[in-house]
């Protein structure tokens, strides 16, 4: 079976992702502590972790969402230092470069669906307007929801809205992508359609980076697994292979935790 | 009869005073917004003092400040631009108040996913954040105008001759017959234009329910 | 000239203004209770005129009320003085805001309490007013308080029949100073020096009672 290009342009290559000893606090609180940790180009990273173990923190590290108080990103060819000063130019070449889907999708309420998928093609890659949206409705067509194009999201359903905000992302022909507990505000049944299209998307060679617990989608798409605990890495490896034999007594625990549910 | 078309013949002057004080107020309640918004603390607490205080001295006391009290080389505002003028400083204040209330409903996710697309801080300000913000005010807004149509009257202490002064004005004029009449007559055309007004914020409010 | 001169004038107004505050507000907001007990009223009798009373005090212009009751009543052979027509007149229209206010409050607690006061044997009066009550004015006193601030703004208005409290002082100040620009910036200073620290102290109270419901 042929599998339609979701990304579609060619001329955009996909840039492999590296976090270099990444420290962050809130107040007195330290989140991350010295992370690391490097994602190759074309390959699926899934970030798993019980709750308050900084893996989301992590993830909006990647995009400058949260400004680490130390280390360095590397995006492709770009890299942002913290600490040092970051020009609202550097900000937004990397933001580019890096696309990001959230929990709570975060859809533009008051624009349709085409609107929020072509209005920041307009905006920030400077398309026409008629070029922004023949786009747009060609991502809507891969995520199966061109009926919705004229639509408000308040009348999409979670699962459409998801969908919607990854075709928004992707529109802006990003380099990697960042998905922040995907499903995780959805209906399992619901959350099923989300993760058909992120296979799709990691079957058309995109970087991504998941936080999530829908260990069937870490183990079946993901090349590489990191478990994180207290602001640390604890373990990561193959997938399949930590899964069905952890090291550390702590991966253990979650492991069973989230299986059981 | 007569009485009432002396009453409905100022209504024009009370919708003016109305409008032009809300006109002012939709604009010059932005820039207070954003000040009581500010991340420098100084801003924000200067224009934090500035609103309550606005707020603090009486609509009354503002127009005879602005009537009596300020002067151009020599020349004293007319009574018809003092009163626009001061109902559209204290509408500033009350706007900008409403603005920052509903800037504030609006999902942190919201500028966080304009932020991660690569949208500036201008664009998603104005295309964004401010769209949102405005329909959630709207409710607000529809309020304080109702409130301000009937505080438009007070210009009748500087001599606008809107509805009041009308009013006013025939009770003197026809001491033995007019009695009540005449305030009633204002009366029943504030509720007149309330009462639709009010109908429409109402609706304006549950429309923006179901698209939200 | 010195405008020191006139500050005690002005403080007589002031005291006025806040006399005429402080009986608006008991008594408005004792009559607001009575007609938002009206406007709950499961009696139509009772309930729609007291609706009627309540939106003709919202919907007209408080300047319209003291000209109502100053130069209207006297027409009909009922005639004030104009501080009881002030007193009057701002009694009025507390009232009706209040009353909205109060219904408001008391129909914002849940029916289950109402149902677990009756559960409990407690019946009409008792659980009115030990349960119901409470609760419900207690979730309107951020906004009675508010309308308390207004109240003593709007006494300004008292003016326009004459009444000598500190608009009308500051203006008879004016007249003779001719210092107009002076005089009234003091005078709306007084009237801030009494609001502003108010509408402080009454969101603090807003927030107290908020944390208290958490």
């Amino acid at each position: 079976m042929s599998v339609p290009s979701l990304t579609m342009s060619t001329e955009v290559p996909t840039a492999g992702v590296e976090i270099s000893n990444i420290s962050k606090s809130f107040g007195n609180h330290l989140v991350l502590d010295d992370i690391s940790m490097a994602v190759t180009p074309g390959s699926v990273t899934a970030l798993i972790g019980p709750s308050g173990s900084g893996k989301s923190t992590l993830l909006r590290c990647v995009n400058l969402l949260e400004k680490p108080d130390r280390g360095t990103i590397t995006v492709g060819s770009q890299t942002i230092e913290a600490g040092s000063r970051v020009s609202d130019r550097d900000l937004l070449a990397l933001r580019r470069q890096v696309g990001m889907v959230f929990q709570s999708f975060n859809l533009f309420p008051h624009f349709t669906v085409l609107r929020n998928i072509a209005f920041p093609q307009e905006r920030i890659l400077g398309r026409s307007r008629e070029e922004a949206e023949e786009r747009a409705m060609v991502l809507l067509d891969r995520v199966g929801l061109r009926e919705k194009a004229g639509q408000h999201p308040g009348r999409c359903s979670g699962g459409q809205q998801q969908r919607i905000a990854i075709a928004r992302a992707l529109a802006l022909d990003p380099r990697a992508m960042l998905f922040d507990e995907p499903t995780s505000a959805l209906d399992p049944e619901v959350g099923v359609e989300v993760i058909a299209v992120m296979r799709e998307l990691a079957e058309t060679g995109m970087t991504m980076i998941v936080v999530t617990h829908e260990m069937q989608f870490a183990r079946e798409v993901g090349d590489h697994l990191v478990v994180m605990a207290d602001g640390h890495i604890i373990e990561e490896g193959i997938p399949a292979a930590v899964m069905a034999d952890p090291r550390e007594e702590r991966t253990r625990r979650f492991l069973s935790a989230v299986l059981d549910r | 009869m007569e009485g009432f078309i002396a009453v409905l013949a100022a209504l024009p002057l009370t919708l003016i005073v109305t409008a032009g004080a809300f006109g002012i107020g939709m604009i010059g309640g932005i820039p207070l917004m954003l000040g009581l918004q500010s991340r420098i603390g100084l801003v924000r607490g200067a224009t934090r003092l500035l609103v309550d205080i606005i707020r603090g001295i009486p609509t009354i006391v503002w127009l005879f400040l602005l009537y009596f009290g300020v002067s151009f080389g020599g020349m004293r505002l007319e009574s018809l631009p003092a009163a626009v003028i001061g109902l559209g400083v204290i509408s500033s204040a009350y706007l900008a108040e409403i603005y920052r209330g509903s800037f504030q409903i609006v999902p942190r996710g919201q500028s966080e996913a304009a932020s991660a697309l690569g949208l500036g801080n201008k664009v998603t300000f104005t295309w964004i954040l401010a769209p949102q913000a405005f329909r959630t005010a709207m409710p607000s807004m529809a309020t304080f105008l109702l409130a301000l149509i009937k505080d438009s009257s007070i210009a009748s202490t500087i001599g606008v001759a809107e509805m009041v002064f009308a009013a006013t004005t025939f009770a003197r004029q026809n001491p033995s017959t007019a009695g009540l009449v005449p305030f009633f007559l204002a009366a029943i055309v504030y509720v007149a234009i309330s009462v639709p007004l009010a109908v429409v914020s109402r609706r304006l409010g549950t429309r923006m329910m179901v698209n939200a | 000239m010195d405008l020191s001169l006139y500050l005690p004038r002005l403080g007589d107004g002031l005291v006025l203004s806040l006399q005429l505050t402080a009986i608006s507000v008991v008594l408005g907001y004792a009559l607001g209770l009575v007609f938002a007990l009206g406007v709950s009223s499961t009696n139509k009798l009772v309930r729609f005129p007291t609706l009627v009373v309540v939106e003709i005090g919202r919907g007209i212009p408080a300047l319209v009320v003291l000209y109502i009751v100053y130069y209207g009543f006297p027409a009909i052979g009922i005639l004030f003085e104009n501080v009881l027509a002030a007193a009057i007149g701002l009694t009025f229209t507390a009232a009706a805001y209040s009353s909205e206010m109060i219904r408001a409050g008391l129909q914002s607690v849940p029916k289950g309490q109402l149902e677990a006061a009756a559960a409990l044997g407690l019946h009409g009066r008792t659980a009115f007013g030990r349960v119901i009550f409470p609760q419900g004015i207690r979730s309107a006193i951020p906004g009675l308080m508010g309308l308390a601030i207004q109240s003593f703004q709007g006494t300004s208005l008292a003016y326009s029949i004459s009444v000598n409290e500190l608009m009308s002082q500051s203006y008879q100040v004016s007249t003779i100073t001719f210092d107009y620009l002076a005089v009234y910036a003091i005078t709306g200073l007084m009237y801030v020096a009494i609001a502003v620290p108010a509408t402080w102290l009454s969101m603090g109270v807003e927030k107290r009672l908020a944390r208290g419901y958490a």
